[in-house]
């Protein structure tokens, strides 16, 4: 027996109490602790998004929507570029690379990205870091395709399977899907941490193809199997161009952007957007808004606090007769004062520990749904500096919410909680 | 302290609760020396509660001496007569007050987290004492407990320190005449073994006549004016 114990059997006594107010605590810390993992780790899935483009050129009027639709496939562009307009923006400028993509296809529900081998073989989903393959290689023929690598995880296709397209998200609009043009995967691509790990890239021709193939069905419902030689003008259209300027080795920046990019925004039918710019906004609003949640989450847990102190001062008028038992067996009033001080510290460490297993868990759900809905691949990794301050401070301020109880208990009077005494 | 030193000696003592003239408590000189047995005697009211709160050390007097086996307690601060208390002196109450939701072995190993006793003792120490005293349930609970049992567990934890003295406080009150009897046979032969002195508050004329030495503190009150 120590006073460790006593304090240990105390909290047992009461141990619904316990269990609520250290759910209460729990609650609050997995809350900072989330949010505070979740906003860093964010930013971070966001700034990758973009990967290294400069510039993203669209047809679609709002800048943020361009950014969410061409690089988030949050939804399907539904302005597009002609070819011909393609083929003057990529010959204004000495361009790095200027990859054009189509997206409005889909398999089951994911987003697939009709691009040219050049999205492979020179823009990188992450800054820095180059396409890879953790199986297969990337397309080289029409009817080939490279799945990301959450849609192999997510659909478990395999190198060497078929699979044929939906014309259309099924977002908004009908689709159908495409039992007649069969694509092989030939690759499955490694994870890059960016929006592309969920989506399914195949040629811009067999895109095309698609579309020319619906249009001759409503021209003529009788009509042959669509090939490449039916592609007219008009059905070679695009939704997006990623762009890169030309950059000093080493260097991620160049001075002709500022210029390259006033000048296409002169076009009024196409607009030219930095992704940098506006993921920037996008976290300028996110963080107001992120702000907000952990003002209520520092809250939640100055609310837990008080609510350890009313745990904690309900039950001294039980214990009066507990404390004043252990006064007269010779326990001074500072230990008493030291042991409620400590229960109280322990329904915070408690809380605290809770609430650090209930974060993690927590975040992992989150980042699902972030990388579910938004595509944003987040590492929600708690930073070690965030739980420890966290615990602590959960811990100090469970202590400060002990000095009032703790008072009463130093104060308690031994002849009137025993009486009678003689 | 020295050997020679009674276990209880009063000297000049008064109290009186604050705003009050007359005083509670005035007690010109007593002894109890160690190892006796004394029986306190006095009606409800008589101010035998404050008087063993004197002894205690939960109280403090107005003025005048209380000394426990030869220590003033009261010049004792804080905590040094906290401590003081816990190894010199066992209080066993009239309704046991023993602590909820510990076992027996616990109870008087509480006892003992105040006392110079080595912490690896507590707990044989404390399992011999209940077994002694015919506790073969060492690990039940109070609640678990029979009422005699319980007063059983708490003339253990009483006499858990080895203390100089044992104020046992209406010991019988709650009792029935024959386990008051068997309770008093208990606690003054336990008092008797393990050399403690026993200073004992009751109404009832059945405990009075168990004690050759007896005092009412009516008349002590009234020597001390006399004097």
């Amino acid at each position: 027996m120590d006073d460790f114990s006593i304090v240990i059997k105390s909290l047992r006594a009461r141990m619904f109490s316990t269990v609520t107010t250290s759910v209460t605590v729990a609650v609050a810390v997995a809350m900072l602790l989330v949010l505070l993992g979740l906003r860093d780790s964010g930013r971070q899935a966001f700034g990758r998004g973009a990967g290294n483009m400069h510039l993203l050129i669209t047809a679609t009027g709002s800048e943020l929507e361009s950014v969410l639709d061409g690089i988030f496939y949050a939804n399907a562009p539904n302005n597009f570029i002609p070819w011909a307009k393609y083929e003057q923006v990529a010959e204004s400028q000495p361009w790095a690379y200027a990859i054009p993509t189509q997206m409005g296809d889909s398999y089951r529900g994911l987003p697939v990205l009709a691009t040219t081998r050049e999205f492979f073989d020179v823009y990188q989903p992450s800054p820095g870091h180059a396409w890879e393959l953790s199986e297969g290689r990337f397309f080289e023929g029409t009817w080939e395709i490279v799945v990301g690598a959450q849609v192999a995880h997510m659909t478990g296709i395999r190198v060497g399977d078929t699979i044929a397209l939906t014309h259309g998200t099924g977002k908004s609009g009908p689709a159908h899907v495409h039992k007649e043009f069969e694509f092989t995967v030939v690759g499955i691509a490694a994870l890059t941490g960016s929006p592309h790990d969920r989506a399914l890239m195949a040629t811009l021709e067999a895109s095309w193809v698609l579309h020319a193939h619906d249009r001759r069905l409503s021209e003529d419902s009788n009509a042959s199997i669509t090939t490449v030689d039916d592609i007219t003008e008009g059905d070679k259209m695009i939704t997006g161009i990623y762009a890169r300027v030309f950059t000093r080795p080493g260097r991620d920046s160049s001075a002709a952007l500022q210029s390259v990019h006033y000048a296409l925004r002169l076009d009024p039918q196409i607009t030219a957007v930095s992704p940098a710019d506006q993921i920037g906004k996008l976290l300028g609003i996110v963080s107001n808004i992120d702000q907000i949640f952990l003002a209520m989450a520092v809250i939640v847990l100055l609310s837990s606090g008080i609510s350890i102190m009313l745990a904690l001062y309900n039950s001294m008028e039980q214990r009066r007769r507990q404390i004043a038992v252990l006064r007269v067996l010779g326990c001074s009033k500072g230990r008493i004062f030291s042991m409620v001080m400590t229960e109280s510290a322990m329904l915070g460490l408690a809380g605290a520990v809770a609430g650090v297993v209930i974060a993690v868990a927590g975040a992992q759900v989150v980042a699902g749904i972030m990388k579910a809905r938004l595509g944003l691949v987040i590492e929600p990794g708690l930073g070690i500096e965030w739980v420890l301050f966290t615990v602590v401070a959960t811990v100090l301020l469970a202590a400060l919410a002990g000095v009032v109880p703790s008072m009463m208990a130093y104060r308690t009077s031994v002849s009137r909680a025993l009486r009678p005494l003689g | 302290m020295t050997t020679e030193s009674p276990a209880l000696s009063i000297t000049d003592l008064s109290f009186s609760y604050p705003g009050d003239r007359s005083p509670v408590i005035e007690i010109g000189r007593y002894e109890l020396p160690r190892g006796a047995q004394a029986l306190l005697a006095g009606g409800s009211g008589s101010g035998k509660s404050t008087l063993l709160q004197l002894i205690a050390g939960l109280l403090d007097p107005t003025s005048g001496s209380l000394e426990v086996g030869g220590t003033d307690i009261h010049a004792l601060g804080g905590a040094k007569r906290d401590l003081y208390r816990g190894q010199t002196i066992g209080v066993i109450f009239q309704t046991f007050n023993l602590l909820d939701g510990f076992t027996a072995t616990e109870n008087v190993m509480a006892a003992m987290m105040f006392s110079k006793i080595p912490r690896k003792e507590h707990k044989p120490r404390a399992e011999k004492l209940l077994a002694h005293l015919g506790i073969d349930r060492p690990h039940a609970t109070p609640a678990e407990l029979s009422v005699g049992q319980q007063q059983r567990v708490a003339v253990a934890r009483a006499v858990a320190c080895d203390p100089i003295l044992v104020l046992a406080d209406e010991p019988t009150a709650s009792l029935d005449p024959e386990n008051a009897s068997v309770a008093m046979d208990l606690i003054q032969s336990t008092c008797k073994d393990t050399g403690a002195a026993l200073l004992c508050t009751s109404h009832d004329p059945a405990v009075w006549e168990r004690f050759e030495t007896r005092a009412e503190l009516a008349a002590l009150n009234a020597a001390a004016t006399k004097g």
